[in-house]
């Protein structure tokens, strides 16, 4: 059961963290 | 894949059962269908299909795309009310699994569209056919959070609607990459992104629609048991959806969140010009694109703090909150821009729209406060209109006003100081209808099974 929900929360998460990161990264120009 | 796997029975959750599980399955879903909030990022290829690097006389203009996403937000919200029953009956599963077939089909639809250059094609597949998947993907998981979290509500309700958020920060990015992939002297790549964004969707939703599951009824908690003596504005009765629309609370709810929403959507809309006409000069399109992502963090993270924070605050307080500091925040943003301060401008905007997000994910929990938990996904449709109407009247105010003002000799830096403090008096009447709220009288509580 841990396992399986170790597997949904990352394969939700990483996409998020990854939209994230790169929102991140855009709005770093406006500091800039 | 049979019928039955999809109904209600056979999402009945097994005993022993970590519910921990449904929030990602929540989450595949709002994550996909926030792409809507990205959609954006084709509007300037759309218009360039036919000339490719350039809009030639055949090419569709701006102004007929951008009905696309505002057909879509129409029958997010018409689609939300009118089977916000139906959700509730078939259970989360099966409205997951439609929520997919539309959305995702509402991309194919358009990419045919595209290919033949038909714009009604676009307006009938993302529009009408995915803005239904919109409205029955948003609703769909809601109930079922608010019964396997009685104890936090606000908090489980939180982490899906934060996922519609967050959708637009996966699209955008995944938008531009696909369409630079796809892209070929004779094709801007958008019809194949189309192609492959329908895919991946409909994959990525097929997540949700086979990890969801539903409590057994009467479910609790281990160890958690419902107060004793319940807080105010916390009903432990239930009122149906064709009751609760005809109380006064319903349309109190709805002034909220029409409230809320208006005074936040105008703004991210036109969020990029505003900024780079109030600091002109100082701020280069590539900022001012920096600055829509971090409206766009915060309307994210918003959506799960403040939702969050409601568990324990209470739904009125949080909302009055939103309103009060909302009122605070708009009326002082000008002055911000007067001053030249771009960084207080933009950790207002910030705050504003984390509240924006705030009411979005907040109002489930408030609606099952007041109405009980018997036909909230129901009731959470209908009242999701009130975000159609303010998906209208958000960017009609900011962008009318602001062209009216510029149109009377107001230079273009000052030309939004008066939209804010109409913001401001639109969260005034929020305030008063949240001041307003009161529980519902026990005449229209539904006296039948609550299952």
């Amino acid at each position: 059961m841990n396992a399986r929900l170790v597997t949904l929360w990352l394969a939700v998460g990483f996409p998020l963290l990854w939209g994230v990161m790169k929102t991140l990264q855009n709005a770093m120009k406006l500091f800039h | 894949m049979t019928s039955s796997f999809l109904d209600r029975e056979h999402t009945l959750a097994p005993p022993g059962f970590n519910r921990f599980l449904v929030p990602p399955a929540a989450l595949a879903v709002h994550l996909s269908i926030g792409q809507a909030y990205a959609f954006s990022t084709f509007n300037l290829p759309l218009t360039k299909l036919i000339g490719i690097g350039h809009s030639t006389p055949g090419d569709w203009d701006l102004k007929q795309v951008g009905w696309i996403f505002s057909i879509a937000i129409v029958f997010l919200g018409a689609a939300a009310a009118v089977f916000g029953r139906w959700v509730e009956r078939v259970g989360p599963r099966k409205s997951m699994f439609t929520a997919a077939l539309c959305f995702s089909g509402g991309f194919l639809v358009s990419a045919i569209g595209i290919h033949l250059h038909q714009l009604w094609l676009l307006y009938l597949g993302y529009g009408v056919l995915g803005g239904c998947g919109l409205g029955i993907g948003y609703i769909s998981p809601v109930s079922t959070l608010i019964k396997w979290f009685p104890d936090r509500p606000g908090m489980a309700t939180g982490m899906a609607i934060m996922g519609f958020g967050g959708g637009a920060l996966i699209a955008a990015p995944l938008s531009v990459m696909l369409m630079d992939h796809f892209k070929t002297p004779a094709s801007n790549g958008v019809l194949e992104t189309f192609v492959t964004m329908g895919v991946i969707y409909f994959m990525f939703m097929m997540i949700g629609v086979y990890s969801v599951r539903v409590p057994p009824p009467d479910w609790k908690p281990a160890g958690w048991s419902a107060p004793a003596k319940p807080k105010q504005l916390v009903t432990s009765a239930n009122v149906a959806v064709e009751m609760a629309w005809r109380t006064p609370q319903f349309w109190l709810l709805w002034g909220v969140l029409c409230m809320n929403v208006t005074a936040g959507i105008g703004v991210l809309g036109q969020a990029s010009p505003m900024i780079q006409e109030i600091f002109s000069g100082r701020v280069a399109p590539a900022a001012a694109a920096g600055f829509v992502g971090l409206l766009s963090l915060f309307n994210m993270a918003g959506r799960f703090f403040w939702a969050s924070t409601s568990d324990y605050l209470g739904r009125r307080n949080t909302y009055m909150v939103f309103f009060l500091l909302g009122i605070l925040l708009y009326s002082t943003v000008p002055t911000f821009g007067h001053l030249g301060s771009i960084g207080l401008f933009v950790a207002a905007f910030c705050i504003i729209l984390s509240m924006y997000g705030g009411g979005f994910a907040t109002i489930p929990a408030y609606l099952r406060d007041i109405f009980g938990t018997y036909q909230v996904g129901a009731i959470h449709g209908r009242l999701l209109t009130a975000w159609s109407v303010a998906g209208v009247l958000g960017p009609v105010l900011v962008n009318y006003i602001r062209q009216y003002q510029i149109d009377h000799g107001v230079p273009k830096a000052q030309a939004y100081s008066i939209t804010m403090y109409i913001m401001c008096g639109l969260l005034l009447i929020g305030f008063l209808c949240n001041f307003a709220m009161r529980p519902v009288s026990d005449k229209h509580h539904h006296r039948g099974s609550s299952t």
